[in-house]
């Protein structure tokens, strides 16, 4: 039967090797599509590893052109530490906090670092010791950092769980040197782990984080980019203004906007979302292009097959014979068709050409593509084959 | 012979509507889509208010200097505009330069309410190189720039957010905990014209600090005004040339040794800020072939659908091309037939297509989700369209064709398949 299946397909090999590029490339469209979708879906079903909804932060225009590779200059660490007292002692705010890298931003700074002969990619952000209040973040072991911790002779760091076990495995980091400090470098020790941190918010996936102290009253301090407030809930958004005015009268050459993580949230979520909207739009049309098209070759095809169908019913098969195997026929192009596509797809992991895509995201990728293929194969068959079926051997006999 | 040929084709389509129907579906929805996409580049680079001089104006966009170690790309500080681009005003090819910054949002609080703006610091000469439509009041001058005075141009927008959309002129605005005059009123421009949209500008010297004056990578653009377009490549040569001298005048030669940044057209500018990765020497001609590669890709699914299609019409008409053939009709004639039958499907398809895409483009204006984007069709795009369509055409019509023509005359006489 499957056989005889094959050799059926193979006689119409010409107009079939359409079809079958065909369903290929619509493979391709709709496993891009839901492995992009897949891909957000599975990141956000982890926590984030902070809060974010009482939290605003203030992004903070010092003239940075002086000073070091970082810009800015120690004076101006000095007025970002009054700005910090300032705006702590208004009324409904919790906590507040410097930042060189804020929650949903774009932007940020990552690198790699060679630890005991291993690379190791990850993403760093400078705070000051409010950070922890402000975005409450989960401490696992160790501590966080403290106002004191500006008078050690090392630099404390506190790192995320994922860089822990990329670094130390099973091993309790806590109090344990990082990496070798380069020249003019001095030694980093792990003094906390906090839950993972995934600074670029839901969408994105879980990375690598190292916090490094910034305590804006050593010689070599710079100011921070950002003040980050946790407000009591229920503040009134009027509150910006009185903040933004305290802050001027602190610093009259500085720019100060507020914006609360809400909004960053929304800015980040609508720039990660729209391709994935564009794209599934487009293939959507595509699809239903493909499908309809579908209809016309198969109605057509078989319109051409009149006579074979009539000599099969005239010998006596069922009309749910012929029904099926119009079904089956097409099920074997669909098949090839997918066979195809996912050759191609492989291709992916085997030559490694996307780094982020798990193994889970990938595999459900590819059986949502497959069972998309099918279900519109079958739609599509629908209808032609139950013209086929109603072919009566008489007249289709008689057909030329 | 021709006329002949699109009374056979008009029949032809006549006579197979559900055929017709999902052909012109996957056609209108193609170039549906291309024109969509059309439209909005033609929006972001065409040569329409306030960059009219589009044609013969070039800019500074992005700054690169690298180092055996450090790279650092940005767009470029005043201090190396002020120093190498600005003196290229003595080139007899150039009639003015104009520096200004990129849009940054600064807040006013204005009775309780929060007002966000995008505002940019800019010469007097801005508005010499820039045509802006002035609803009110005039630009402020080079004068003003030099002496500091805290004056403002607004844009429609804006005027409408402080002053209720009355006469604006005379009257202060505050934003970023500075007071500005506000002397002049022009049209919005749409977000996406990276070089001019914003919703206030003020002058250079009103920055808060000067620290800007020493910048070699900042948030700066010149925007270059040459006196015929066909200056433009020597004024590019000339730029790069001004680029080896900087070179040698590093602030830390020790971190960076190379500069690398371009004159660029409106097209090249945005090439070379979307391309990821370091700076290539044409950008303009990689952005173009990735757009070209783009449209073929997106045109992939489409034409193997209407080649399918258009394949099992043949099929229809075999006995018809039987005919033909044993009358001696070459292959040739057939194939010119045939692509001329797809081109009117085409074409009829491209015409939905655009009456779609201008409704669709209503209802995206209407929405606000690109600030006072206004995107409409015109006759630029329409042309464009028009090739789109001729090629797609051809392009899905050629291997039916081909097969067609291939057909036996006896096999065809009898309705066989192909």
């Amino acid at each position: 039967m499957t056989r005889h299946l094959f050799k059926l397909v193979w006689n119409r090999k010409r107009s079939n090797a359409l079809m079958i590029l065909e369903i290929c490339v619509s493979f391709l469209v709709v496993f891009v599509v839901a492995t992009l979708g897949l891909f957000f879906f599975d990141n956000y079903r982890h926590p984030l590893g902070f809060e974010w909804k009482q939290v605003w932060n203030v992004r903070v225009d010092a003239d940075q052109s002086g000073g070091g590779p970082g810009g800015g200059t120690p004076e101006q660490a000095a007025i970002f530490a009054r700005l910090l007292k300032e705006v702590r002692a208004v009324d409904n705010v919790e906590a507040d906090a410097g930042a060189s890298v804020i929650p949903f931003d774009l932007g940020g700074m990552s690198g790699s670092w060679t630890i005991d002969g291993k690379d190791v990619q990850m993403d760093f952000a400078e705070v000051t010791p409010g950070f922890a209040d402000v975005m409450g973040l989960k401490r696992v072991a160790g501590r966080w950092f403290q106002e004191a911790d500006a008078a050690l002779a090392w630099d404390p760091i506190v790192i995320d769980q994922d860089l822990a076990r990329a670094v130390y495995g099973a091993a309790d980091p806590v109090g344990k040197p990082f990496g070798t400090p380069g020249p003019k470098e001095r030694q980093r020790r792990v003094v906390g782990v906090v839950s993972d941190f995934r600074k670029s918010g839901e969408l994105m996936p879980n990375g690598n984080f190292l916090f490094q102290l910034n305590s804006l009253s050593r010689p070599e301090a710079r100011p921070l980019r950002n003040l980050l407030v946790r407000v009591r809930p229920g503040t009134s958004p009027e509150l910006e203004e009185a903040l933004v005015k305290r802050m001027q009268a602190v610093a009259p050459d500085w720019s100060f906007e507020v914006r609360p993580l809400t909004q960053v949230r929304a800015t980040s979520s609508l720039f990660f979302l729209t391709p994935l909207i564009v794209a599934g739009t487009l293939a959507f049309f595509l699809l239903l292009m493909v499908g309809l098209g579908l209809i016309g070759v198969l109605w057509q095809n078989l319109l051409q097959r009149t006579r074979e169908i009539g000599l099969r019913r005239a010998a006596g098969a069922s009309r749910k014979a012929v029904h099926s195997q119009v079904l089956l026929e097409q099920m074997v192009v669909t098949s090839l068709g997918v066979l195809l596509g996912t050759l191609l797809v492989i291709q992916i992991p085997v030559l490694d050409l996307i780094g982020v895509l798990s193994n889970r995201v990938f595999a459900s990728g590819l059986l949502v593509a497959m069972v998309t293929m099918y279900l519109i194969s079958i739609l599509c068959t629908l209808y032609p084959s139950t013209l086929a079926a109603r072919v009566q051997p008489a007249e289709a006999l008689r057909y030329e | 012979m021709i006329k002949n040929y699109l009374k056979v084709a008009l029949k032809v389509l006549g006579r197979r509507k559900f055929f017709t129907f999902i052909s012109l579906f996957g056609i209108s929805i193609t170039l549906l889509v291309l024109l969509l996409a059309t439209a909005l580049l033609d929006h972001v680079f065409a040569a329409e208010t306030p960059e009219v001089h589009a044609d013969r104006m070039l800019g500074v966009y992005r700054l690169m200097m690298k180092g055996p170690e450090n790279t650092m790309i940005s767009q470029p500080g005043y201090g190396f505009l002020d120093r190498y681009v600005r003196p290229m005003a003595k080139l007899p090819s150039i009639e003015r330069i104009a520096l200004v910054t990129e849009a940054q949002t600064v807040v006013s609080y204005l009775n309780g309410r929060k007002i966000q703006s995008a505002m940019r610091h800019a010469d007097g000469e801005l508005w010499r190189v820039l045509a802006f439509d002035f609803v009110e009041g005039g630009p402020f001058t080079t004068a003003d720039d030099e002496n500091g005075r805290r004056v403002a141009v607004i844009n429609e927008t804006t005027r409408e957010r402080f002053f209720a959309g009355q006469p604006a002129v005379g009257k202060t605005i505050e934003a970023d905990g500075q007071r500005f005059q506000v002397v002049g009123v022009v049209r919005d421009v749409p977000l996406l014209r990276y070089s001019s949209s914003a919703d206030l500008w003020v002058p250079i010297s009103t920055a808060k600090s000067s620290g800007y004056k020493q910048e070699w990578l900042g948030h700066f653009y010149a925007l270059i005004l040459a006196r015929r377009s066909a200056d433009l490549p020597q004024i590019k040569a000339e730029f790069q040339a001004i680029l080896r001298g900087a070179e040698k005048q590093l602030p830390d030669p020790k971190t960076f040794k190379t500069l690398t940044a371009g004159a660029d057209t409106l097209f090249e500018g945005a090439a070379r800020i979307f391309l990821p990765g370091e700076p290539v020497p044409n950008p303009g001609g990689q952005m173009r072939a990735a757009l070209l590669v783009l449209m073929l890709a997106f045109m992939l699914l489409p034409t193997i659908n209407l080649v399918n299609i258009n394949l099992s019409r043949i099929l229809d008409r075999a006995s018809e091309i039987g005919v033909r053939r044993a009358f001696g009709a070459s292959s040739r004639t057939l194939v010119g037939q045939f692509l001329i039958e797809n081109l009117v499907l085409t074409l009829i398809g491209a015409a939905i297509g655009l009456a779609l895409a201008a409704g669709v483009l209503q209802a995206f204006n209407a929405s606000g989700l690109i600030e006072h984007a206004h995107l409409q069709l015109n006759f630029r795009i329409f042309l464009y369209g028009l090739a789109i369509a001729i090629f797609f055409g051809i392009f899905s019509g050629v291997y039916p064709a081909w097969r067609m023509s291939k057909l036996h005359p006896v096999q065809a006489l009898r309705g066989r398949s192909v």
